[in-house]
C-alpha cells in the first residue's frame, strides 16, 4: 500500500495522473463513438433487432437525392461564409486597428454582440424578420424599395441569403476580433521599414499585412471550414424545424438530424456521419499538405 | 502601428484633410455596420414590449410608438403565472448548468493541460496530438452514437449526460497549455525542494499564477454553456430540466406560438450574458483569439 | 480578484433567480414551479415532421392561449382512487389527460372492485413520442397508457406485440358500431389492434356563408355543388361579384399537407403508401389530378397557397379571419379552431360535404388523428385496456369526446342520435350554421381510408417539402414533379 502511495506521488506517476481524464473521456467520449459511428454505418438498427447490412447504407447515400440537396447546399453555405467572413473582417479588423477610427471599443462591443447571443433567439428574430407576410421588415424594406413582397424563406436565393446573413450578422464581429489580435502581433517595424522603402498603404497591406496574418488566416479559415460544413442550427431556427420547402435549408447535419433522431435510423445517420467525416478529414489533409504548418510547431 | 500610420512629423496639410476625411469615413463605416449589426437585437427588444399578437399583425419593426408599448410582458414573465414558473426554471437550469459545468471543465482541463505542459515523458507529445486530433472531427459527427451511449450509460435527462462529453475541451486545454509554457518551471523545482507533493504544486503553486487563463476560459466557457441548444435538446427529456435556449424554442409551436413570453424572455436570457461581457470584455478577447495569434 | 469578483456576480445573479422562481408562488414553491414545467405546447420540431396537417394530433389542444395558460395548471394531474391500480398515462395535449381523469371517476362508480388511480402527464409533442420510443426500446420507463399522434404511430407500433398490447379482445364489444376503417389505420402488420382512435376526422368543406351572402350567393348555392368543377365555378361567381380585389381568393391550397391529396385519393378509392403491405406509388391518377386542379386554381388566382403551408396555423386563422380565403375543406375537428381561435366568427360558417371528382364517389376522408395504447410495461395490462377501450369507445366517453374535445366521434350509432347530435349546447353546435353531425352522417358511407404505414413519413415530407412547392409554388409540371417524388419514395422501400 504504501509502495504504491509512494508511486502515485512520484515525479513518474504524476503527469499520467494528471491526463487521466482527458484519457478517459478521450476513450469514453471520442474513440468509443467515433468507433460506433463506423460500425452503425453498417447497420440497419430497429426496434426488432440490428442487422449488418454491409455498404447498403452507404450504397443508398449515393443515389439519395435529398442528401445531394444536404451536401450542395453546406458546400455552398461554407464557400460563401468563406468569401464573405474572412476578406471583409480582415478589411474591418485593418481599418479599427488604425488611428483612423473613432471610437473603437464602441464599435468593437457592437459588432460583438450577437456572438453572445443563443442561436435559438437570433434566428428566431430572423426568421421574423424574414417572414413572408407584407409587415415582415424585410418586406416593408423590399415594399418601400418598390419591389414588392417575396416569399424570403421558400426561394432558394433569398433562403440562402437568409443563413448567411445570419452567419455574417453572428461572426463578423468576432473574425474581426480574431484579425486584430493577429495585427498587434505583426511587429511595428516592418512597417517603418516599408515607409523607408516608399510603399504606398495598398503594398504595404498586399506585402507586410497579408503575409504575416498568415497564421491567423488560417485559422480563421479552418475554423470557418468546419462550421460552415457542420452548420445546423441556424437553419433549424431559420425554418423552425429540420425540414424547409423544397430543402433549401437541409445542411448535412441537418439531415444526420433528421434521419438518426427523428426518424430513428441510426444506421443511415451514422453513413451520413461518415460522409462528413470523411469530407473534414480531406479537407484537414489538404490543409496539411498547403501550409505544412502544423506538425513541425506542434511537436 | 498599422500600415496607414504616417510617418510622424512629416504629414502635410493636404494630407490632413485626407486623413480627416479618411477618418471620417471609417468611422461612419463603423456606425453603419454596428447599426445594422444591434438593429435586430434592438427591434426584439422594442418587440418585446408589445403585445405578441403585434408582432404578428405588424412584424419586426422599429416603431418607437409609445403609446402601444407596455411593460406587460415582462411583468407576465416575472409574475405568478405558469409561464413565469416555468421561464425561471429554465433560467435555474442554463444557471445551473453553466457554473457546474464552468467549474468542472476549467478545472478537468487545468489539470490535464499541466500534465501536458509541466513535464517531460515519453507519451506527452503523442497525448498532445490526441487533444489537437479531437478538434479535427466535428462534434456533429459524434451526436448520434453519444446519443446512443448516453441511453446505455443512463445519463440521458442528467446534468452528467450534457456536460461530461464536453468537460475535455481541446480548445480548453489548448489555452491554457498555451499560457503555462510562458511560465517558469523553476517554480516547480523550488516547490519540491519546499517539500511540496506534485499535486500540491499543482494546485497551491501554479494555480493561482494561472488565475488570468482561467478568467478567460471562465467566460467562454459560460457563454458556450449558456447558448448551447443542439446537445443539451438530445439528452434533456423531461421538460422541467430544460435549459433557456430548449426552453424558449419550445414556446414555438405550429398551433400558436406564445410570442409574448418569446420574445421578452429572449431579451432577457442574453443579460447574463451581454453583463459578463461587457464587465470582462478583455478576458473575453483574449480567450476568443488566443488560437487564433498562436494556433 | 476578476476571479472573485465573477464568481460573486455568477452566485448572486443565480440567487436572485431563484428567488424570483420562488417569490412568484406563494403557495409552495416548488411545486408551482414544476407545474409550468408540463404545461408546454408541443416542442416546435413537432411541426416539421407532422408539418402536414394530415397529423391534428398535436393540434387538438389550445394550451396556446394566455387565458388557459395563466390558470395554474398542474403538470401531472392525478385522478381516481388513490387506492386502486395505479397507472401512468402520457399525452402531449392537455385534454386528452382530463379526458381520462373525467372517464375514471366514472369508471370507479361503476366498477367499485377495480378501481383506478391515474397519473397523466403532458409532455411537449416531439419530446413524449421520443421519450416513448426510448422507454419502449429500453424496456423500462413507459408509461401504462400512452397517446400515439397517427404521424408517428408506424415508429411506436412497429414494436407490435413486443412493445405493445393488442385490444382485438377488449374492443370487441364496441366494434359493430365504430368505423372500421379508424380501427384498421392504428393497426400493425401483424393484424391486431394496436390503438383506440378518439375520431374519424372526417374531411367536409368549410364555407363562410355570410360572406358568401354578401356577394349575392345563397346557401342553396353551396348545397347546389357536387363536383369540383361545380365548386369552381360557385367560386369564379364569387370573385366576379366582390369584383376580384388583390389578395382575395375562393380557397387555398396546401404545400406544408397532403389533405386535398388524402381526398382525391378517398374519392377514386386509391391509396399511396399501397395498404399495409403494398407497394408505395405517388404517381396516382387522383394525386395527379388534384394537384392539376390546384395549380391551375392558383394560376388563374381563384386559389391562393396557404401562407405558411397549410390553414391549421396562425398565419392561416388570420387568413381566414381577413376573409382572404372563403372556403376550403379540412377535418371536422378543425372546428375547434373556429372555438379557439376564430371566435369572432361565430355565426358564419356552414359545414357541406367536399366536392368530388366525378358523381357517386366517395367524398370524405379520416384524416389525422391520435390512437392511445397500453404498454407491454403496464402493471395491470387487462385492467388497462379494458379501461382504455371503455373510456374511449362507450357511449359515455363518446359523450364527452364531443363536448369536451368537438371531434366527430367514431360511433356511427350516436352520428344520428338527436340527443347528441342535436344538443344545441354544445358549441359547436351553436357556433355554425347547420349540425356538423348532420353533415357527417349524410356522408356516412362515403368516407374513404388512407393508410398510415412505415413509408407514410416519407410520402408526407417529400409531398410538403419539396413536391407540393415545386407543383403549387414554382409552377412545375405535375408528372415531373411525381415522378422525382417517387424517386425518394422508391428508395426507402
Amino acid at each position: 500500500m504504501n509502495k504504491f502511495k509512494k508511486f502515485f506521488y512520484s515525479q513518474k506517476a504524476a503527469p499520467y495522473v494528471f491526463v487521466l481524464p482527458f484519457i478517459i473521456s478521450f476513450l469514453l467520449f471520442w474513440i468509443y463513438p467515433l468507433c460506433s459511428t463506423i460500425t452503425m454505418s453498417f447497420q440497419d438498427i430497429k426496434p426488432t433487432g440490428t442487422e449488418w447490412v454491409g455498404v447498403s447504407n452507404f450504397q443508398k447515400l449515393l443515389k439519395d437525392k435529398t442528401f445531394h440537396t444536404a451536401i450542395l447546399n453546406s458546400f455552398q453555405y461554407m464557400v460563401l461564409t468563406l468569401v464573405l467572413l474572412i476578406p471583409f473582417p480582415m478589411f474591418f479588423a485593418v481599418l479599427m486597428d488604425s488611428r483612423l477610427v473613432k471610437a473603437k471599443g464602441f464599435w468593437k462591443a457592437c459588432l460583438y454582440v450577437p456572438a453572445l447571443t443563443s442561436v435559438v433567439i437570433s434566428g428566431t428574430l430572423f426568421r421574423l424578420m424574414f417572414s413572408e407576410y407584407p409587415t415582415g421588415q424585410m418586406n416593408v424594406i423590399t415594399t418601400a424599395l418598390g419591389l414588392g413582397t417575396f416569399k424570403w424563406l421558400k426561394m432558394k436565393a433569398t433562403g440562402l441569403g437568409a443563413l448567411l446573413l445570419v452567419a455574417c450578422w453572428r461572426w463578423t464581429g468576432v473574425n474581426m476580433l480574431y484579425f486584430i489580435s493577429g495585427l498587434k502581433a505583426i511587429d511595428t517595424a516592418m512597417y517603418e521599414a516599408a515607409d523607408i522603402d516608399g510603399a504606398t498603404a495598398w503594398q504595404k497591406f498586399r506585402y507586410v499585412t497579408i503575409p504575416l496574418l498568415k497564421p491567423t488566416t488560417v485559422y480563421v479559415l479552418t475554423i470557418s471550414v468546419y462550421a460552415g460544413l457542420a452548420m445546423f442550427m441556424e437553419s433549424y431556427m431559420l425554418w423552425a424545424g429540420p425540414d424547409s420547402p423544397n430543402n433549401i435549408g437541409l445542411t448535412i447535419v441537418g439531415y444526420l438530424y433528421k434521419r438518426g433522431i427523428t426518424k430513428n435510423q441510426l444506421g443511415y445517420g451514422s453513413a451520413v456521419g461518415i460522409v462528413l467525416l470523411v469530407i473534414a478529414l480531406a479537407i484537414n489533409i489538404v490543409q496539411l499538405v498547403v501550409n505544412g504548418t502544423l506538425g513541425k510547431e506542434e511537436d | 502601428m498599422a500600415e496607414t500610420t504616417s510617418v510622424k512629423g512629416k504629414e502635410t496639410g493636404g494630407m490632413k484633410a485626407k486623413r480627416n476625411i479618411l477618418t471620417v469615413f471609417s468611422t461612419a463605416l463603423f456606425a453603419v455596420l454596428s447599426f445594422l449589426i444591434v438593429y435586430p437585437l434592438f427591434a426584439g427588444l422594442i418587440a418585446s414590449f408589445r403585445p405578441g399578437t403585434e408582432l404578428i399583425r405588424r412584424g419586426l419593426s422599429i416603431n418607437l410608438d409609445f403609446s402601444t408599448m407596455t411593460l406587460n410582458n415582462y411583468t407576465y414573465l416575472f409574475g405568478n403565472n405558469v409561464d413565469g414558473h416555468k421561464y425561471f426554471m429554465w433560467y435555474k437550469n442554463s444557471l445551473i448548468l453553466m457554473l457546474v459545468t464552468v467549474f468542472l471543465t476549467l478545472l478537468v482541463c487545468y489539470i490535464v493541460a499541466y500534465g501536458l505542459t509541466m513535464y517531460n515523458y515519453k507519451l506527452k507529445n503523442f497525448l498532445f496530438f490526441l487533444v489537437i486530433a479531437t478538434m479535427m472531427v466535428p462534434f456533429e459527427i459524434l451526436i448520434l452514437p453519444l446519443y446512443k451511449e448516453m441511453i446505455n450509460l443512463k445519463l440521458v435527462d442528467t446534468i452528467w449526460g450534457v456536460m461530461l462529453p464536453g468537460i475535455c475541451g481541446a480548445s480548453t486545454i489548448f489555452f491554457f497549455r498555451q499560457y503555462m509554457s510562458g511560465l517558469p518551471k523553476d517554480l516547480l523545482d523550488a516547490g519540491r525542494i519546499d517539500g511540496a507533493t506534485e499535486y500540491g504544486i499543482c494546485f497551491k503553486i501554479m494555480m493561482p499564477i494561472t488565475k488570468p487563463a482561467f478568467a478567460a476560459m471562465a467566460i467562454l466557457c459560460a457563454m458556450g454553456s449558456w447558448n448551447n441548444v443542439l446537445w443539451p435538446m438530445l439528452v434533456y427529456r423531461s421538460a422541467e430540466k430544460f435549459t433557456l435556449p430548449i426552453g424558449l424554442n419550445t414556446l414555438l409551436t405550429p398551433y400558436g406560438n406564445n410570442y409574448d413570453v418569446l420574445i421578452a424572455g429572449s431579451m432577457f436570457g442574453i443579460l447574463p450574458v451581454f453583463i459578463i461581457f461587457l464587465c470582462f470584455q478583455r478576458y473575453f478577447i483574449e480567450g476568443m483569439t488566443a488560437g487564433a495569434v498562436k494556433g | 480578484m476578476k476571479k472573485k469578483v465573477l464568481a460573486t456576480l455568477l452566485t448572486a445573479a443565480m440567487l436572485a433567480t431563484t428567488l424570483a422562481g420562488c417569490g412568484g408562488g406563494d403557495a409552495g414553491s416548488a411545486p408551482a414551479a414544476d407545474g409550468g414545467a408540463a404545461e408546454e405546447a408541443p416542442a416546435a420540431d413537432a411541426g416539421s415532421d407532422d408539418g402536414a396537417a394530415a397529423d391534428d394530433g398535436a393540434a387538438e389542444e389550445a394550451p396556446a392561449d394566455d387565458a388557459a395558460a395563466a390558470e395554474e395548471e398542474i403538470p401531472t394531474a392525478t385522478f381516481g382512487d388513490p387506492n386502486g391500480t395505479h397507472m401512468e398515462m402520457w399525452t402531449f395535449v392537455e385534454i386528452h389527460g382530463q379526458h381520462y381523469g373525467n372517464m375514471v371517476e366514472k369508471w370507479n362508480e361503476q366498477n367499485p372492485d377495480r378501481t383506478i388511480e391515474i397519473t397523466c402527464t403532458t409532455y411537449p409533442y416531439a419530446d413524449m413520442h421520443t421519450k416513448l420510443l426510448t422507454s419502449l426500446n429500453a424496456g423500462t420507463g413507459a408509461p401504462d397508457i400512452c397517446d400515439v399522434e397517427i404521424g408517428q404511430f408506424p415508429n411506436v407500433v412497429a414494436g407490435l406485440d413486443t412493445w405493445l398490447v393488442p385490444q382485438n379482445d377488449t374492443a370487441a364489444p364496441y366494434l359493430d358500431t365504430m368505423v372500421k376503417a379508424r380501427m384498421d389505420v392504428y393497426s400493425g402488420t401483424d393484424g391486431n389492434y394496436y390503438g383506440i382512435p378518439y375520431h374519424v376526422g372526417a374531411t367536409v368543406m368549410y364555407y363562410n356563408l355570410a360572406a358568401l351572402e354578401e356577394a349575392g350567393l345563397s346557401q342553396a348555392d353551396v348545397d347546389a355543388v357536387v363536383t369540383w368543377d361545380d365548386y369552381a365555378a360557385l367560386g369564379e361567381k364569387y370573385l366576379e361579384a366582390i369584383g376580384r380585389p388583390e389578395g382575395k381568393h375562393w380557397t387555398s391550397v396546401d404545400t406544408a399537407g397532403c389533405d386535398w391529396q388524402w381526398i382525391a385519393m378517398a374519392e377514386y378509392g386509391e391509396d399511396w403508401t399501397g395498404g399495409m403491405d403494398g407497394t408505395a406509388n405517388v404517381q396516382l391518377e387522383s394525386v395527379k389530378k388534384m394537384c392539376t386542379m390546384e395549380q391551375e386554381w392558383v394560376n388563374s388566382g381563384l386559389a391562393m397557397v396557404s401562407p405558411d403551408g397549410h390553414v391549421d396555423l396562425e398565419a392561416g386563422f388570420q387568413n381566414i379571419l381577413d376573409h382572404n380565403i372563403v372556403s376550403f375543406p379540412k377535418a371536422m375537428w378543425y372546428m375547434s379552431r373556429f372555438t379557439n381561435y376564430m371566435p369572432e366568427e361565430k355565426g358564419n360558417w356552414y359545414i357541406a360535404k367536399c366536392p368530388v371528382f366525378e358523381a357517386g364517389q366517395k367524398c370524405s376522408v379520416g384524416i389525422g388523428g391520435t390512437g392511445t395504447v397500453v404498454t407491454q410495461q403496464a402493471v395491470d395490462k387487462d385492467l388497462a385496456s379494458e379501461f382504455l377501450c371503455w373510456a374511449k369507445m362507450s357511449e359515455e366517453g363518446e359523450q364527452l369526446i364531443w363536448d369536451n374535445l368537438g371531434f366527430d366521434v367514431c360511433n356511427t350509432v350516436l352520428w344520428n342520435d338527436d340527443a347528441f347530435a342535436h344538443d344545441d349546447n354544445n358549441q359547436y353546435n351553436q357556433f355554425f350554421r347547420n349540425y356538423p353531425y348532420d353533415v357527417l352522417y349524410s356522408i356516412k358511407d362515403d368516407i374513404g381510408t388512407v393508410y398510415t404505414t412505415a413509408i407514410s413519413p416519407t410520402i408526407n415530407e417529400q409531398m410538403c417539402n419539396v413536391t407540393l412547392n415545386d407543383i403549387l409554388e414554382n409552377g412545375m409540371d405535375v408528372d415531373e414533379a411525381l415522378q422525382a417524388a417517387q424517386d425518394v419514395v422508391d428508395l426507402e422501400q
